[in-house]
């Protein structure tokens, strides 16, 4: 049995008195070993991966954005999703090349942290946690709008937007469920993920085929760039949120079988089949309607694309899909929280007590609930736009230091330092990936950086105060 | 003496299940692959329940190991935090070569022991469990056998002759050896009926599909009906293939 021998010994203390927990002896396909006689079963297979990639992604990008980037970039705006895959994807290959040497719980946190020190890890450890709850935030929102969309399509007019109200609700929810439910999400997800492509493959093919004229007149395209070239930019900058759930594959990365083939298989195919969605939606959606009726539609423009191809049948399916997709990505990032708040506290960098797991149901409810209380702070304010670029931001820092991440750990070559898959075109992938990462959060709103730049510093000044003897880094 | 037979004891060790009276007895001439396990829902990882339950499941594993040795097993044993119960015991078997798994349930001083046997595959494996537990013992062992409609009693009986002659090959006293057939049963429901008299059951996976599982349909209806220990022999491993 391939056995790959983990030799990082984390050492300090936080102010708590609590040292990091240790590290496991070895990682093998099926689990990771600590003291020889404990074993951590790995259980996630390939299309369980690829179901959390996909099933975290594809709820922002088509059913939330279509309507909000036509508006900022025009038909453009699908140039705008292909910008982001592509950024996605270089950050992918770095990202599974990592997980490959470092198939742990944690993710991006896991690897910066013993590639370059706790500081770094402390900032990307947090900002994940509050970047997936800024995540989760946003896809509730979303969840908010397409099931008001439901009442309005039932014709039940109330008399305030229902939005926000929903949002929080479904965060309630999602929370308890999480907590006290103890079936097989992990299935349901699957399913779910299974629906959504299917029902997606079937419209868009319907609509492409629209959009050259098959059924009709068809539909000439505008100006592509009607709003001009830097939109097309801020509006990649803003729909990157559709593509956070790539590393949250990595977040599961000790519970994935077969870590050096599954891993960067799922992240890379659920990118690829993500973006390839991405970019046909929009371009379906932009040619039904022209960007700027679609900019009118809103968060729910899908739901009137279908609408006007299939008539009520299409609205009711892509209102369905789309309550789906909102929900699974939702649940997905609060999940993904979790576990990063169980990475942070394992390492000493947040109180133990954070990932205790409940004797009742055997879930950590502490971290759980550390994700959905301020998730639906955040659910109340209601702004989609400032919550998902400050998740994207959150995300991108994480992203360009895991690329920065994979170049330190190249050069330095440690002993323990052996993945299974190497990144192609090293040292340039990681490097573009990095500085892409960096670049696209230079094409965001200023408030939305203010806060990203904001949390880093918090972070920061946490880690000094409760954990700054704490040394993660592997010996490099 | 006969070589140990690798036997998996799969205990779900933070539920409250522990080592039934009668079973490290069961186990004297076993080397025991102590599985203690613990089952956790997928919202957990499962670093985060070992980091909160290592120290007490191993206090419990340092006790059953203790039990096992005293009455004069050897023992190996594992600790695994899983969200898959079975993909955890299925992979233990395979990486230890576990011969057969125990369905822990508790019984007094084994004598005797009912051997139901389907057909002559896997036979082999059968025999080695019998002889490495009891050959050594003073229990009776009754090979049983329920025939097909289509199969002769001359066709059963020499199933069980060679089985009878296997087990006397390896050390088990022919005078112990007793054998018996039924037919126009369904077998599963005449195993349950044939073990009330028995101490234990050792019966071979009867279900051909994938799930190895020993808690899976036929051991687990006889576990639960028949109420004592019941050992599934397991089948032979496919091939290692390597990727």
């Amino acid at each position: 049995m391939a056995e790959q021998p983990v030799d990082v010994e984390p050492v300090g203390q936080n102010v708590a008195g609590e040292k990091p927990a240790a590290e496991p002896d070895a990682v093998t396909d099926d689990t990771t070993v600590h003291d020889d006689d404990v074993e951590l079963e790995r259980t996630i297979g390939l299309v369980g991966g690829l179901a959390i990639g996909i099933g975290t992604m594809i709820g922002a990008g088509i059913f939330v954005f279509p309507g909000l980037a036509a508006d900022n970039a025009g038909l453009a705006a699908t140039l705008s999703f292909a910008i982001g895959g592509v950024v996605a994807l270089l950050v992918a290959l770095p990202t599974s090349e990592l997980a490959t040497a470092m198939p742990r719980s944690g993710g991006g946190y896991y690897f910066i942290s013993r590639g370059m020190g706790t500081a770094y890890g402390a900032i990307v450890g947090l900002g994940l946690w509050l970047g997936l709850m800024f995540a989760s935030a946003f896809y509730l929102v979303g969840l908010g709008h397409y099931a008001s969309a439901v009442f309005a399509e039932l014709g039940v007019a109330l008399p305030f937007s229902p939005v926000i109200g929903i949002g929080l609700l479904f965060g309630v929810a999602l929370t308890a469920l999480s907590i006290g439910g103890t079936e097989n999400t992990a299935k349901i997800q699957n399913v779910v993920v299974g629906i959504l492509l299917v029902v997606l493959t079937g419209f868009l093919s319907y609509g492409v085929l629209d959009a050259v004229g098959v059924f009709g007149g068809g539909s000439v395209p505008e100006q592509f760039f009607s709003r001009g070239y830097f939109p097309v930019l801020t509006t990649a900058a803003l729909v990157f949120t559709s593509y956070l759930g790539f590393a949250q594959v990595a977040t599961v990365a000790g519970e994935i079988k077969q870590p050096g083939r599954n891993l960067p298989l799922a992240m890379v195919g659920s990118v690829l089949v993500v973006t390839v969605f991405y970019v046909v939606t929009i371009f379906v959606a932009t040619s039904a309607f022209g960007a700027d009726r679609l900019g009118q539609f809103g968060e729910t423009a899908m739901v009137e694309v279908a609408r006007d191809f299939l008539g009520l049948p299409g609205a009711v399916a892509i209102l369905g899909a789309g309550l789906l997709a909102t929900f699974s990505s939702a649940n997905a990032s609060i999940l993904s929280a979790s576990r990063a708040v169980y990475a942070l506290s394992r390492d000493a960098l947040l109180p133990r007590r954070a990932s205790e797991v409940n004797l009742r149901y055997g879930t950590p409810h502490v971290a759980l609930l550390a994700a959905g209380g301020p998730i639906l702070v955040l659910v109340a304010t209601g702004q989609v736009e400032l919550l998902a670029e400050v998740a994207s931001f959150l995300h991108l820092i994480m992203y360009g230091l895991m690329c920065v991440a994979l170049i330190v750990l190249r050069r330095r070559n440690p002993e323990w330092y052996s993945p299974s898959y190497r990144v192609p075109g090293y040292p340039v992938v990681p490097a573009v990936g990095a500085l892409a990462s960096f670049g696209l959060i230079a094409f965001m709103q200023p408030t939305s950086i203010g806060i990203g730049i904001l949390v880093m510093l918090v972070s920061y000044l946490w880690y000094r105060y409760y954990a700054g003897d704490v040394t993660l880094k592997g010996d490099i | 003496m006969t070589d140990r037979p690798p036997i998996l004891v799969p205990i779900r060790v933070l539920e409250g299940e522990s080592v039934p009276e009668g079973v490290p007895d069961l186990l004297a001439n076993a080397h025991v692959v102590l599985l203690g396990y613990h089952v956790i829902p997928e919202q957990t990882a499962p670093g985060q329940a070992q980091m909160q339950f290592e120290e007490r499941a191993t206090n419990r594993l340092d006790e059953y190991e203790a039990i096992f040795e005293e009455a004069g097993a050897t023992v190996e044993r594992r600790l695994v935090f899983t969200h898959d119960g079975q993909k955890t015991v299925d992979r233990t078997i395979r990486e230890h070569d576990c011969l057969a798994a125990l369905v822990p349930n508790a019984t007094g001083p084994v004598e005797d022991v009912l051997v139901a046997i389907r057909g002559a595959v896997g036979i082999d494996r059968l025999a080695r469990v019998v002889a490495g537990l009891f050959g050594g013992t003073d229990a009776s062992v009754t090979l049983y056998h329920v025939a097909e409609p289509n199969e002769t009693d001359a066709d059963a009986e020499t199933l069980l002759d060679g089985l009878a002659d296997r087990l006397e090959d390896q050390g088990v006293d022919a005078s112990r050896i007793e054998t018996r057939v039924d037919r126009d049963q369904a077998a599963l429901d005449a195993i349950v009926g044939a073990a009330d008299a028995f101490d234990t059951v050792v019966m071979g996976e009867t279900d051909p599909s994938l799930s190895t599982f020993v808690f899976g349909m036929p051991a687990d209806q006889v576990a639960d009906r028949f109420l004592g220990p019941v050992l599934v022999v397991q089948r032979e491993p496919p091939e290692e293939t390597e990727e």
